[in-house]
């Protein structure tokens, strides 16, 4: 009996492993939903997608959306995280995937901002960048209480002395601080004594704000929405080429006399060294995902621009917002 | 004690280490800049390393040397070889089979009896961490040509 | 209809079987991974996002509060057990929790982290459901010269983590400060201590150096030793909590959960912050101060409410103004995104049923888990009967595939050896990890709140002393600095003048 029950326990582990292996097998993701001609490109593997940034951030949000629009085209996809360094952290694990037509990646504004301010040893040339999916344009905000009513008196405020205007956004170099940059610019004033304050998120940022130490903020649309309907800041203008329809009342920059536009966009690009044919067929299943329900309904639920561009124009755009971006930066003194 | 001045010494590399890297760091126009802090923490890293090391030595005398083992040395550069070994083989192999290799060898380095049993528990541990984490909640792991 | 209606209407959507269900599997999902080092509530939620869009809204919600607070209970069991915390903010609860369980009180120290994880939460729930408003109000109003005084309180406390030798306390507080310095630096975007390489510029994860300085300098400890085959003995007495154990902890429950539920409402007040203080204060006020560092009940039991209050704290700021301040928050309001709500101001009017069948889960899941796991704190102690071989070989599989979940790169696992050996070191130079951990998390902070209020006001350092918040914290510095210096000198006369009159 006791020796018996000594025995038991003596396989017992073995048997343990047998079994979950047995099932780790039988669990193995099955890659028949693949449509014809990706499934060739994919060769029957699963299609990964890397978010380059932490969960809940832009690029996760961007990644499963486009996950959930997939499943809908090629079934199972895997999205997982490599975060940091705005993203050249995980740039910099990317080109090693050079030819996988399996492996795409997130990208946009401030992964071209974050390449130039690190000096990162790759940017984006070093990939195919696929398309254009989405932007958010950016709000400069102020608190409810403060004296600044609207963009003239901001002006001013810029133009007589940029270093007493102190301006709250995200992380250093990121959109936001390259808007910063663009403004001081088109006031006339040096872009290198602008008076940023860095945050890791919206939240933080808002928190700053709120208890009005900071003159102004500068965030995405879809973050700081809800604060401007419900009252607790007010928005002075919009970073778009038009108004926006979620603020009808609020002017361009261009309006109020400000030369300048910016919008973080958000693209998907594919490792380099891909082929032609495989290239066009990843940037087919892409703009087939965003005529999705899924993805649609994504655009609505976030706020997000819909900006889809592919092929030959998406990479002339890239080409273009790496050359802006690195001049703006140079300036204000990153990079 | 000779623990407290190795740490003591490794402080006063640090010491070293985060000034040169703060001199180094570029004016900017903030009011305080980049290195504002560094500097006056690898100055502290500095005299506390020193404190240290003078209050090692002041007792080693005192003391005198503490007895030797010479075995445990080995045995801590034996994890340290696995842990290495799993980190730049879990790539290769997927995470079931460096996971239970490295179950195994340290289970045996910290003085189990069996190998066999020590593998057997190993590829279970792995083996289920790996159908819950993977399969079931979603957080990819490394798998290697086998699928897993 | 006033809150307490729509409360009850909550309960009543929230209590259908088919809910039930999917809060007692968000519950286990979230103890489970609340347990692992690096994996947490915030990467599961994420993860198991796009699998929950075939439930309705309310289930989904249900299940991701369920795998929150069920994160912050599972956090605590290897702290105790192992001296492993699940996450950051349960590496307080080693202290005395692992010294209580190898005592053989680890049933009482599970037993008294799980009552006040429910007491913590429920009060933290509460609060929500009624004053969140008011704590909203509290929470915005703090910039960053508030963060300064908030943070230099916390580093006054630190001295009751410091350990007998100052000396030695201090040089482990700089070395986690230092680490803390690796990456870019967030104002300028400059990298420090980085020396080229990728990996780091995004700093070292806390929850890799937390596993390194635990649990793997622990196993390191154990082949120096050669104690690989030791096992302690788990259950000295037969009730899980004794009366005694009982009234030390339930005060102590309660001052955590007042330093959890407000700091973590702050946008950057963190889940770990309220632990320091909470640790602090128990050891103040303990009737027992020689206990602490031997297995103090208090030890356990503050720190514990402290977390899991923050936990609730943070829903604060993101259900009433839509603002995330934790990883976790972030991606529930995702969640919430994906479901077409949009936290905020306008949240409770347009989508009430909804917040308020949320809400009732969370007292419903809070339940779950003081069920879950209060028996469980027998079963959980035998599991110190395995050998130290055994445990410890574990706490690798476990360590290794938290840093990889937290990292992802070889890079990182070779950081968190070169860590461990550095732990390594510390213990064996009697050094404590504790201080270096805190460094750590307050360093960044302090730092960065400082240049922020410095950059606000352009240099001039009297933004740090403005407002009536940073004032009233500057003076609660100033009552500990005296307190911790004036104090002991007052208590040494009095002993010795006791002792002079029992001489006479």
């Amino acid at each position: 009996m006791e020796h018996a029950r000594r025995r038991a326990r003596q396989w017992l582990p073995a048997a343990v492993a047998v079994l979950a292996t047995v099932a780790i097998v039988v669990t193995a993701p099955d890659e028949s939903h693949a449509g014809s001609t990706a499934r060739d490109v994919l060769d029957d593997q699963q299609l990964r997608i890397m978010a380059p940034a932490s969960p809940g951030g832009g690029w996760d949000q961007t990644s499963r959306e486009m996950q959930a629009g997939l499943r809908e085209l090629i079934g199972r996809t895997e999205v997982y995280n490599v975060s940091g360094a705005g993203g050249t952290i995980g740039l910099s694990q990317f080109v090693r995937f050079d030819g996988d037509p399996t492996q795409l990646m997130a990208t946009g504004l401030i992964m071209v901002g974050a390449v130039v301010a690190n000096n990162a040893e790759h940017s984006l040339n070093d990939t195919t960048p696929l398309a254009r999916l989405t932007t958010d344009y950016q709000v400069i905000v102020v608190p409810a209480d403060s004296e600044l009513t609207d963009m003239a008196g901001l002006s001013e405020a810029m133009r007589t002395d940029l270093p007493a205007v102190s301006i709250a956004g995200g992380s250093a170099g990121g959109a936001e601080h390259i808007l910063a940059g663009l403004m001081a610019k088109a006031v006339g004033a040096d872009p290198a004594r602008v008076s940023y304050v860095a945050h890791s998120g919206g939240g933080e940022m808002l928190s700053t704000l709120l208890s009005g130490r900071s003159t102004i903020a500068i965030s995405g649309l879809s973050e700081i929405l809800p604060q401007i309907e419900a009252g607790s800041v007010r928005a002075l203008a919009v970073s778009s080429p038009d108004r926006l329809d979620a603020l009808p009342d609020v002017p361009t920059l261009r309006e109020t006399g400000m030369d300048v536009e910016l919008q973080n966009w958000r693209g998907v690009v594919a490792p380099a060294g891909i082929s032609d044919e495989q290239e066009r067929v990843l940037e087919e299943l892409i703009l087939d995902m965003t005529e999705t329900e899924s993805w649609r309904n994504a655009l609505e639920a976030r706020g997000w621009g819909d900006a889809t561009l592919a092929g030959e124009e998406f990479e002339d755009f890239v080409r273009s917002e790496q050359d802006r971006v690195a001049q703006v930066l140079a300036e204000i003194g990153l990079g | 004690m000779l623990a407290s001045a190795g740490f003591g010494a490794v402080m006063l590399v640090a010491a070293v280490l985060v000034i040169v890297d703060a001199v180094r760091l570029p004016e900017t126009a903030e009011a305080v800049g980049p290195a504002a802090v560094p500097l006056p923490v690898g100055v502290l890293l500095g005299v506390v390393g020193a404190a240290l090391l003078v209050q090692a030595r002041t007792q080693f005398a005192t003391a005198g040397a503490s007895e030797a083992q010479p075995r445990a040395g080995l045995r801590v550069l034996g994890m340290v070889v696995a842990l290495v070994a799993f980190a730049l083989l879990l790539p290769l192999l997927g995470y079931v089979v460096t996971s239970a290799a490295l179950f195994a060898a340290s289970a045996t380095l910290l003085g189990a009896p069996s190998l066999l049993r020590s593998v057997a528990y190993g590829w279970a541990l792995a083996a289920i961490v790996f159908l819950v984490f993977d399969r079931l909640i979603g957080l990819s792991l490394p798998s290697g040509p086998w699928g897993f | 209809m006033d809150s307490f209606g729509l409360l009850l209407d909550g309960f009543a959507a929230a209590v259908t079987p088919e809910h039930l269900l999917w809060a007692l599997i968000g519950v286990t999902i979230g103890t489970a991974v609340g347990v692992l080092p690096g994996v947490g509530p915030a990467l599961t939620v994420a993860l198991l996002l796009p699998i929950t869009f075939r439930l309705t809204p309310e289930s989904a919600l249900i299940m991701f509060a369920g795998i929150y607070y069920g994160g912050m209970y599972g956090g605590s069991t290897t702290a105790i057990l192992l001296n492993t915390p699940g996450e950051s903010a349960a590496m307080i609860t080693t202290l005395e929790g692992n010294k209580m369980a190898r005592a053989g009180r680890a049933a009482a120290a599970l037993a008294t982290a799980a009552l006040g994880s429910f007491v913590a939460a429920t009060i933290g729930t509460v609060a929500l459901t009624f004053v969140a408003p008011l704590v909203a109000d509290f929470a915005t109003s703090f910039g960053p010269p508030e963060y300064v005084a908030l943070m230099a309180v916390a580093f006054v406390t630190v001295s009751a983590l410091l350990g007998r030798s100052l000396l030695k306390g201090v040089a482990s507080l700089l070395v986690g400060v230092t680490i803390g310095l690796i990456g870019i630096d967030s104002q300028t975007g400059q990298p420090r201590l980085t020396f080229g390489v990728d990996a780091l510029l995004d700093g070292i994860d806390v929850v890799i150096v937390v596993i390194a300085l635990f649990a793997l300098s622990e196993a390191f400890g154990h082949l120096v030793t050669g104690t690989g085959g030791t096992t302690v003995q788990p259950l000295r007495e037969r009730a899980v909590m004794s009366r005694s154990d009982l009234r030390r902890s339930w005060p102590a429950w309660l001052r955590g959960t007042a330093f959890g539920f407000p700091i973590g409402a702050l946008p950057a007040g963190g889940a770990e912050v309220p632990t320091f203080l909470s640790y602090a204060t128990e050891k103040k006020l303990s009737k027992h101060p020689e206990e602490f560092g031997h297995g103090a009940i208090e030890g356990v039991a503050g720190p514990e409410a402290a977390n899991n209050a923050a936990a609730a704290g943070v829903l604060v700021p993101l259900l009433t103004i839509g603002l995330p301040t934790s990883a976790t928050a972030a991606v529930i309001l995702t969640a919430f995104q994906s479901y077409g709500l949009q936290p905020g101001p306008q949240l409770f009017s347009e989508s009430g049923p909804l917040v308020w069948t949320l809400i009732a889960s969370l007292y419903i899941g809070n339940i779950m888990l003081l069920v879950l796991n209060l028996p469980l704190a027998k079963v959980w102690a035998r599991l110190l009967t395995i050998p130290a071989y055994g445990i410890y070989a574990g706490v690798l599989v476990f360590a290794t595939l938290g840093t990889f979940a937290a990292g992802g790169t070889t890079v990182d696992l070779l950081v968190l050896v070169g860590l461990g050996l550095l732990g390594l070191l510390m213990r064996q130079g009697g050094i404590p990890v504790a201080p270096a951990v805190v460094g750590l998390i307050l360093g960044p902070i302090a730092e960065q709140q400082l240049r922020r209020a410095l950059t606000l006001s352009e240099g001039d350092p009297s933004i740090l002393f403005s407002g009536a918040i940073t004032i009233v914290l500057w003076v609660v510095v100033g009552i500990a600095l005296v307190a911790s210096i004036v104090l002991p000198v007052l208590r040494r006369r009095r002993d010795r003048e006791t002792a002079r009159t029992l001489a006479d």
